[in-house]
């Protein structure tokens, strides 16, 4: 015990020795959270649509109003105008040049509304609207059909009483606005969170490797488990003030809301935290200096935490093998509570199963660290 | 007997151990027999015998790249030889890890000391990792206080005058009371004139009853040494007393004694 604790009070002294490193690891976290929170974001905004209005009625019009009040898109409109001939002439070209634009990714959808739209309507004959989306990004194309949808069944409905036999009410439980901020940021506050924890470990006994210090370690009476947890334990402290701060900065500038207990929060992040810092007491023992320790780190905890979490790609659209490996990366189980926490406000016994595989990765690490390091001291190849 | 010590071996606490090892003083205190180290197909040493002799000062000597590094992080259980065997007072380094850990004290040219820690801190460290007891630790930082200015106590270690850094790194190695000392090229970038202050603290452990092997590529160095082993190339070119060696080669220094072992290299 006492052994443990001479290692422990000596890392603490390190760490407060060595402020530039600290600076870094708040600093890196809060850089990244801010860029990825305004990039990474599915919402679409001013998507470019152009309305060729053939009809040229109050009510085409109104349609196009109704499009351009939607702050979701930018409105090029069309209006044909001149006589017959001209402009039967004039809206082959429209379509055209339309359909040039899209090619060219100057609008990514346009509508045409026909030439007797209104005088249809009046007579309660249904009349066809034309919409044409780029498909080139599906995501996008899937989310402009929504969009779109919805604008048409305002208009629509309201108007003219058109008969249902029933009414489909959808309601968004737990993210209303269906807006994807709220998605995406205990996405990237998991991930960074086990980044930040595994680079703080990562890097302590790799130092002692370079500066030739391991050596008085090794021959020192300390025995594996020692040396592995005292430089764990401290580590600990400054992760959950990291953590903390990741959380209040998202809060404060991406409005995330945690709606279950803040208990249930800080007892599962301690546990997350574990796994991150054993990740990279591990990658510590493994690599031969600073540079490949923090290298392996920051990717080997960064790409897997973002794509094979369900932080972006869900995981049921993963391959098997890839699925499969998910249920390995500690971010999914994280990602699983942090969303349940901020969006439904779920309790701790929803996550028993989470917070026991996020305990069970961290103690196997851990094990697998000691074990790593005995066999380094004893065989120093 | 061998069983008793078998188990105290598996237990890594602090070895009770005062003036001689029971059942072990007719060992000597190291003994080297056809040790080899292969880097790769580079023999760093190759097939070398010794035996050092309790409470004697053995000054290891070689050009750098000689293989001195390399035979004493095999005697401390760091490196494992290729072939052959290291003794610590009879018991085999590799099988005795833990035993040895508590036999040996070690201090390397690399590092000795945490730069960032003070050397009251150091100290510290260093008595907590062996074992001391908190009361213990705070003894030796006020026999070291009493060593070095007591000013100098709280001061990082990499602030401290490379004389003084010395003294407290070789206090630091000895604060389990070690019976052998390894001091690896521990004079280097110290001042000659401290080199001297230095050896008396030598002398003053081998009164003591210590084994030191001290290397070095300060050839000067040598005379304070009861017996020298010059090593060069991985192999052993002489071991004995000084005066030998000059009578033996005909040689008046060691320098000429070196030049003729690699007449194009450096000694």
């Amino acid at each position: 015990m006492e052994r443990l604790k001479a290692v422990i009070v000596k890392e603490f002294i390190h760490i407060r020795r060595d402020p530039r490193s600290l600076v870094i690891i708040f600093a890196l976290p809060l850089v990244m959270i801010f860029i990825f929170g305004h990039v990474l974001s599915f919402d679409l905004k001013k998507i470019e649509t152009l309305i060729i209005d053939l009809d040229r009625s109050p009510l085409s019009r109104d349609l196009i109003t109704r499009f351009a009040a939607a702050p979701l898109y930018k409105i090029y409109s069309l209006e044909n105008q001149g006589h017959a001939e001209k402009r039967a002439a004039a809206a082959q070209d429209y379509l055209q040049s339309a359909e040039r634009w899209l090619r060219q990714g100057k609008i990514k959808q346009y509508l045409i509304i026909p030439r007797d739209f209104s005088r249809r309507l009046a007579a309660n004959f249904p009349s066809p609207v034309a919409v044409v989306i780029d498909g080139a990004d599906a995501n996008v194309a899937t989310r402009l059909y929504q969009y779109n949808e919805r604008i048409f069944k305002s208009f629509f409905f309201p108007t003219k009483s058109i008969e249902m036999p029933f009414e489909v009410k959808i309601k968004m439980f737990f993210n209303p606005e269906i807006a994807s901020t709220p998605f995406i940021i205990p996405g990237l506050v998991a991930a960074l969170m086990l980044m930040i924890s595994a680079l703080l470990t990562s890097l302590s006994l790799a130092r002692e490797k370079e500066t030739g210090s391991i050596e008085l370690l090794f021959i020192s009476p300390l025995r594996s488990p020692d040396i592995i947890l005292g430089k764990t334990i401290p580590y600990l402290l400054v992760a959950l003030i990291v953590g903390l701060v990741i959380f209040l900065f998202s809060h404060f500038f991406f409005g995330l809301q945690v709606h279950g207990s803040p208990l249930v929060l800080f007892l599962t992040a301690v546990i997350y935290i574990l796994t991150g810092l054993s990740l990279g007491i591990l990658i510590s023992t493994v690599a031969p200096t600073q540079k490949v320790a923090m290298l392996v780190a920051l990717l080997g905890t960064i790409l897997p935490s973002i794509f094979l979490s369900g932080f972006i790609f869900p995981l049921e659209s993963l391959s098997p093998a890839l699925r499969a490996f998910s249920y390995l990366v500690p971010a999914t189980y994280f990602l699983r509570i942090l969303r349940s926490l901020t969006l439904k406000g779920a309790s701790l016994r929803h996550f028993l199963f989470e917070a026991s595989v996020l305990l069970a990765i961290s103690l196997f690490l851990l094990a697998l660290a000691i074990r790593k390091f005995s066999t380094l001291r004893r065989a120093s190849a | 007997m061998k069983n008793l010590l078998r188990k105290n071996s598996e237990q890594p606490g602090r070895f009770a151990f005062s003036g001689i090892s029971p059942g072990r003083e007719n060992q000597p205190a190291i003994e080297v027999k056809n040790l080899t180290r292969y880097y790769g197909s580079f023999a760093a040493v190759n097939q070398i015998n010794f035996a050092i002799n309790r409470a004697e000062i053995v000054a290891f000597l070689g050009p750098n790249g000689a293989g001195k590094t390399t035979t004493i992080k095999m005697l401390t259980g760091l490196l494992r030889p290729t072939s052959g065997q290291a003794l610590i007072l009879g018991y085999d380094v590799l099988k005795n890890l833990n035993l040895i850990k508590n036999l040996i004290g070690y201090m390397s040219q690399r590092f000795s000391l945490y730069p960032l820690l003070t050397a009251a801190e150091n100290i510290e460290f260093f008595g907590g990792i062996v074992g001391l007891h908190p009361r213990e630790i705070r003894a030796k930082i006020k026999e070291l206080a009493a060593i070095i200015s007591p000013h100098f106590l709280h001061q990082k270690a990499q602030d401290l005058p490379s004389g003084i850094r010395q003294e407290v790194a070789l206090f630091a190695s000895l604060l389990h009371d070690p019976e052998i000392i390894f001091l690896d090229e521990p004079t280097s970038g110290v001042a000659p004139e401290r080199r001297r202050e230095f050896w008396m603290k030598i002398y003053e452990l081998k009164r003591r009853g210590k084994t030191l092997l001290v290397s070095t590529h300060n050839l000067d160095e040598a005379e304070y040494a009861d017996r020298v082993i010059i090593i060069h190339e991985g192999q052993i070119r002489f071991q004995g007393e000084l005066a030998i060696l000059f009578c033996q080669e005909g040689v008046n220094t060691l320098e000429e004694f070196f030049r003729r072992l690699s007449p194009y290299g450096t000694a």
